[in-house]
């Protein structure tokens, strides 16, 4: 050790006492260090009375690893708010060599703004535990942090420890959350503007469209009473007025029909399949009877359904079936159904399933599956009008209806070799 | 039978002229006289002096200007005179809406304007099976 009897020392003993004193002070940092880090949890010092053990009060090692190096800052206050002690993590915040930061009061990291937010917190902590954001000053700039305050007791008296969370990603995610829904927002009301727009137009299809047209079909009516004043090629033409002016009717019905089901609230009733397919074969006996044509019906459930809508889905498909006939050949169709455990058209069969799958096969022209999507699209029509009318609406009601009833509808079909409509309906509908 | 007296509430003149040639040849239905809209009807109504001159039925166009066919229906109702009167709504196009909200309010039946000269004889055949 120091030798402090002599008076004189020499320039070499001087150097040679500063070497020791450097190695000393080496020492000293090393063991600071080693127990930041949890390498040592006890200390023999050469004291007065010989050698002595310091053990470190919570001398657990774990736990000073951990504060250490958990991404949280974290620092213990004594009772005037100095700062006794800080992890690097608190020194990397706010942008200062650990060693500055301990003995400054914590409020020097606030900002002024946030200092009485802190003075409320601060006072509060000593009777419970306390949590509150604010802004953390960090060298030139700021960063937003939530401040966990909890009491410690330690053998020299109560201090405060405060945990530092970062919050500057999750405000940024918060900000940016803030501005997805705004424009979430704004979405929502384009659209629904748009969906006004289509009400509207509905509403002007219904009767200002359908005026000038009833006054077409009935003046080329009156016209026809009056066909031994025409020539034979303007008979033709006007026969072609009437016709297509009785499409367009047809059309324009369909639209509203359409249009309506977007607008229309669903009311639903438990309908008893067999009842409403039978009902529907009533309604198309004339032209059943004229292709001479069958239709076999399995046994149907009973499905929570708004009852007309589900009519009109039967009434499109089966009057496509109908429609669309080999030639020479009489149509025949079955309508079968089974109860399904999931919502998918390879669902397995399940007697208590929460789903129906009904099918309609019939023996028709068929059609390629490649224009599958076009079928259930508006006015999509896969066959040219001469042939076979319609308005290339049907199918997107029936899909659209479908849709409402949180079903599923699909087809599948070979040239040639008829269509199979399949559709999944929720046997219950929950109401929201 | 004695032959109906009809008065009509029709603004368009293609309508109005339909109406009164297709309906020309028939006896059981006289047309009293076509008014243009709600207003003048009842002006025309306020002029006729004996309740017995009154029409046996009023048939109402749905859109029209000034009163369309539901508020005139719903004053004919609030009226002592009229609310007798059997009215019945032709419309360009009647949907179920347009047919509950009519019939709710006192009208006999709601019907799509006629596009051939048999349609206007089987609407007035209808009309008269329901007044009677």
């Amino acid at each position: 050790m120091l030798n402090n009897n002599s008076k004189y020392k020499t320039k070499e003993e001087l150097e040679a006492e500063l070497e020791e004193l450097r190695l000393q002070l080496e020492e000293a940092n090393e063991t600071i260090e080693a127990i930041r880090t949890g390498q040592i949890d006890a200390l023999v010092v050469q004291g007065e009375k010989g050698h002595q053990l310091y053990t470190l009060k919570g001398a657990d090692q774990t736990y000073r690893v951990f504060i250490e190096k958990m991404t949280e800052g974290a620092v213990t206050l004594n009772r005037k708010g100095l700062i006794l002690y800080c992890n690097s993590q608190f020194a990397t915040m706010v942008n200062l060599p650990l060693s500055k930061v301990i003995g400054l009061p914590f409020d020097t990291f606030i900002t002024a703004e946030n200092q009485v937010q802190y003075k409320d917190l601060f006072e509060k902590c000593w009777k419970h535990d306390c949590k509150g954001e604010v802004l953390l000053v960090a060298g030139k700039g700021q960063t937003p942090v939530q401040l966990s305050l909890t009491t410690l007791e330690l053998e020299e008296g109560v201090s405060l420890s405060i945990i530092l969370t970062d919050l500057t990603s999750q405000k940024a995610t918060q900000k940016q959350l803030r501005q997805n829904n705004q424009q979430l927002e704004e979405i929502n009301q384009a659209l629904e503007s748009s969906n006004n727009d289509l009400q509207q137009f509905a509403s002007v299809a219904s009767h200002d469209l359908q005026e000038p047209l009833r006054k077409i079909q009935i003046f080329s009516n009156l016209m026809k009473e009056k066909q031994d004043e025409l020539s034979p090629e303007s008979s033709k033409y006007l026969e072609k007025i009437i016709d297509s002016s009785g499409r367009m009717k047809v059309l324009i019905l369909d639209i509203l029909n359409y249009s309506r089901l977007s607008a229309s609230k669903r009311e639903v009733e438990c309908t008893d399949l067999n009842e409403l397919i039978n009902e529907l074969r009533d309604d198309f006996e004339l032209i059943i009877q004229e292709k001479n044509a069958e239709i076999h019906i399995g046994e149907l459930p009973c499905l929570d359904v708004n009852r007309g809508q589900m009519r009109q889905v039967f009434q499109n498909i089966i009057s496509n079936a109908l429609k669309f006939s080999v030639p020479g050949k009489s149509p025949i169709i079955r309508i079968t159904s089974k109860i399904i455990s999931d919502k998918c058209f390879n669902s397995k069969q399940d007697k208590n399933g929460l789903f129906c799958l009904i099918s309609v096969q019939d023996n028709g022209i068929g059609f390629d599956e490649k224009y599958l999507n076009n079928i259930f699209a508006l006015f999509e029509r896969l066959n040219g009008k001469d042939k076979f009318e319609g308005t290339g609406i049907g199918m997107a009601i029936a899909k659209k209806i479908v849709d409402k009833h949180k079903g599923l509808i699909t087809a599948a079909s070979k040239v040639g070799q008829g269509a199979k409509f399949k559709i999944i309906l929720p046997i219950m509908q929950s109401q929201p | 039978m004695a032959s109906k007296k009809v008065l009509l509430a029709e603004d368009d003149l293609d309508d109005q002229i339909l109406f009164r040639d297709f309906l020309q040849h028939r006896t059981d239905i006289t047309l009293m006289s076509i008014v243009e809209n709600g207003v003048e009807l009842f002006e025309t109504l306020e002029e006729i002096p004996s309740p017995e001159e009154l029409p046996d039925n009023i048939i109402h166009y749905q859109n029209m200007p000034k009163r369309n066919g539901r508020q005139t229906i719903e004053l004919l109702k609030e009226s002592n005179r009229y609310a007798q009167i059997p009215v019945v709504v032709y419309s360009t196009y009647a949907d179920q809406k347009l047919i509950d909200n009519c019939c709710k309010i006192g009208a006999c039946t709601v019907v799509s304007k006629p596009i051939s000269k048999e349609g206007y004889d089987k609407m007035i055949d209808g009309f008269l099976q329901i007044i009677g």
